[in-house]
């Protein structure tokens, strides 16, 4: 079985469940009877069956197919996308020099760096230098972070 | 566009416009050398500071930045045997066995020198043709803009080589994210599932610097820690002499040959064109037995046609509105957050802009020599950075430019999400350029069919009559399509 399910048909499968799943959902929209090449889901609907059609034989070659992923450290990207996911979200809130320095800092020890003073002084001087260049050099206004909002 | 030419200089030879060309010279010639960050990520890099500028400079800043970058991969392969762009795979084959022996600094000028004649060559071949082939398009109705399009994604398959259903997947991928949001001809809204931030839609740029830019930065981190590169012995550039160019003048040429015509089809790439010349270099030079082992024609080879590549992919980019490749299709987003609309009607909207940054390309050009030989020795040292740095400004540089181009948080989740979707997709072996050409193309294609199909009361077949145009572009477009797959069976 695990030989059968390999991240890549996961993925494949993935696409084909998504793809079809959006394919059934232009039915159940509503939009003003207007047919044919008038319709809103006139396009998408063959955009959408072609990539069922090709995610099904995506699904086709990755089970006869052998080729596995390349290794990878799953908690290692994970890590990473979580920050990033949260500096996004908390950019409004948070500022961009507080975030940065978080995801940065995060970087920076994930990959192998382990000089933690290394990693404070990069964390720090590289937002900071960013936010003043852009709020204060060229006058765009990075979204400020509370106590620092003066860089 | 002759015409303007002497307006255009105004607009080059300013403070602002200089500046812009030699900065974006000399980044691109350093961000190409630091391996795995590649001309999109370095053009996505440099777009937040484009943003305060005026319209020229910014769109010279972004062609100096891909220019250079294209440069500047040969450096890193070279002297670390790693090439800093795809496009300069081909130059480790004979560049670093030159390097091992001692003659690093002759081994990039051998490469300077051919980078700086294909690209000089594809700058006038722009120039020349870019405007016959948009006035010849600007007769174009929208059976023919669709046909057109249709050409324009067959490019899709040749960036697919290898995966070629998930190249295409990807490229539907694509065209799917162009239709959420509003509809273009009844305004309704569609996929948005009730949240009203989708009904402008995904934009584009956040979509290609995520799938670019932060699934790099995701790939790397979730790949094993490496060893830092050894770094050559490397004391500055030497420049190869008059004499020793005899004999290679004729493999010169068709190397540029070479990368001018790959770089003319959309979305073929610099790294296909590089290593076409090499192979063709290896088959007919007189000194093929030392190829792989330090031969300064292959070096010729490949850099003279991966820089040819960057005039020719300009060309349907600028007259067409197609962009050749992922840089081009960021380029194009880049034109109209400057209010300028990319398509067929471009150069003759926007003369004078057009003629500004075809000058400025060959300048650019131009400025390869000198800059190379100034950063390159800059350059060397900054090889040795750890790469965790890298990653650290490139996820920072990602967050401002997507934040700065609408100000809108929520093209931040979309930059994320995009940048996670793109790091797993990758890894099984789905490209990414497909996806944002469809993207890139989606709306027109959408439009153009349309319209087109409301035109002929609903009949695709009226399609082939009465649109000569349409016919032989759609039979161009099948050929495109055809032959790969053809290729394929045959396999």
């Amino acid at each position: 079985m695990g030989r059968i399910f390999s991240e890549r048909l996961a993925v494949s499968l993935t696409l084909l469940l998504i793809g079809s799943g959006l394919m059934l959902s232009t039915f159940g929209l509503s939009f003003a009877e207007l047919g044919g090449a008038f319709s809103p889901t006139f396009f998408p609907r063959i955009v959408l069956i072609g990539w069922i059609a090709l995610a099904a034989l995506a699904v086709i070659t990755d089970v006869a197919g052998r080729a596995r992923a390349p290794h990878a450290r799953w908690s290692a990207a994970a890590a990473v996308a979580l920050a990033l996911l949260g500096a996004a979200v908390l950019m409004s809130t948070l500022g961009f020099f507080l975030c940065s320095a978080g995801v940065s800092a995060l970087i920076l020890a994930v990959t192998g760096q382990r000089n933690p003073w290394l990693i404070a002084a990069y964390s720090i001087t590289v937002p900071a230098v960013l936010s003043l260049l852009f709020s204060h050099v060229l006058k765009m206004p990075l979204p400020a972070s509370p106590f620092f909002w003066w860089i | 566009m002759i015409a303007s030419i002497p307006e255009a200089l105004g607009l080059l030879f300013t403070f602002q416009g200089l500046l812009a060309l030699i900065a974006g010279t000399m980044l691109g010639i350093v961000l190409g050398a630091l391996p795995g960050i590649g001309s999109t990520v370095a053009v996505a890099m440099i777009l937040p500071f484009t943003l305060t500028m005026e319209q020229a400079p910014a769109i010279l800043l972004l062609i100096a930045v891909y220019a250079g970058s294209v440069y500047g991969g040969s450096i890193s392969a070279i002297l670390i045997n790693t090439p800093g762009t795809p496009q300069s795979a081909a130059t480790c084959l004979d560049g670093y066995p030159m390097a091992q022996r001692g003659e690093a600094g002759k081994a990039l000028g051998w490469a300077t020198v051919a980078s700086v004649a294909g690209g000089l060559t594809s700058a006038l071949l722009l120039i020349f043709a870019a405007p016959q082939l948009a006035a010849f398009a600007l007769n174009f109705g929208p059976i023919e803009t669709f046909a057109l399009i249709l050409l324009g994604l067959t490019c899709i398959v040749s960036v697919s080589e290898g995966t070629l259903v998930k190249g295409l997947l990807a490229g539907a991928l694509g065209l799917f994210l162009s239709t959420v949001g509003g509809d273009p001809i009844t305004g309704e809204a569609r996929f948005t599932f009730g949240d009203f931030r989708l009904i402008a839609g995904f934009d584009l740029l956040a979509v290609v610097i995520g799938v670019f830019a932060l699934s790099e930065v995701l790939t790397r981190v979730a790949a094993k820690i490496e060893e830092d590169p050894p770094l050559v012995a490397f004391t500055g550039m030497v420049l190869p002499t008059l004499a020793e160019w005899r004999g290679r003048l004729g493999g010169l040429a068709k190397s540029v040959a070479i990368g001018c015509g790959i770089g003319v089809l959309p979305g073929t790439g610099a790294a296909t064109a590089a290593f076409i010349s090499y192979a063709e270099a290896r088959r007919s030079s007189p000194r093929r037995a030392n190829f792989g082992k330090g031969e300064p024609d292959g070096l010729i080879a490949s850099e003279s046609a991966n820089n040819a590549v960057t005039g020719g992919a300009l060309i349907p980019t600028m007259a067409l509105g197609i962009p050749g490749d992922a840089v081009t299709a960021v380029m194009l987003a880049t034109l109209t957050l400057h209010g300028v609309s990319p398509g067929v009607r471009l150069m003759t909207e926007n003369p004078v802009l057009i003629a500004a940054i075809f000058s400025g390309f060959l300048v650019i050009n131009l400025l390869l020599l000198p800059m190379g030989m100034m950063v390159s020795r800059i350059s060397a040292p900054l090889l040795r950075m750890r790469e965790s740095y890298m990653l650290g400004a490139i996820a920072m540089l990602c967050f401002i430019g997507v934040y700065f181009v609408r100000g809108n948080p929520f093209d931040l989740l979309v930059m994320v999400c995009a940048g996670a979707v793109g790091f797993l997709l990758r890894r099984q072996g789905y490209p990414m350029p497909p996806l944002v050409i469809g993207m890139v193309l989606g709306p027109t294609l959408e439009i153009s069919l349309r319209h087109g199909l409301i035109l002929t009361d609903g009949s695709f077949a009226a399609f082939f009559t009465g649109h000569p145009i349409a016919l032989v572009l759609m039979a161009l477009a099948a050929g495109a399509l055809s032959l790969p797959l053809i290729r394929a069976l045959r396999r």
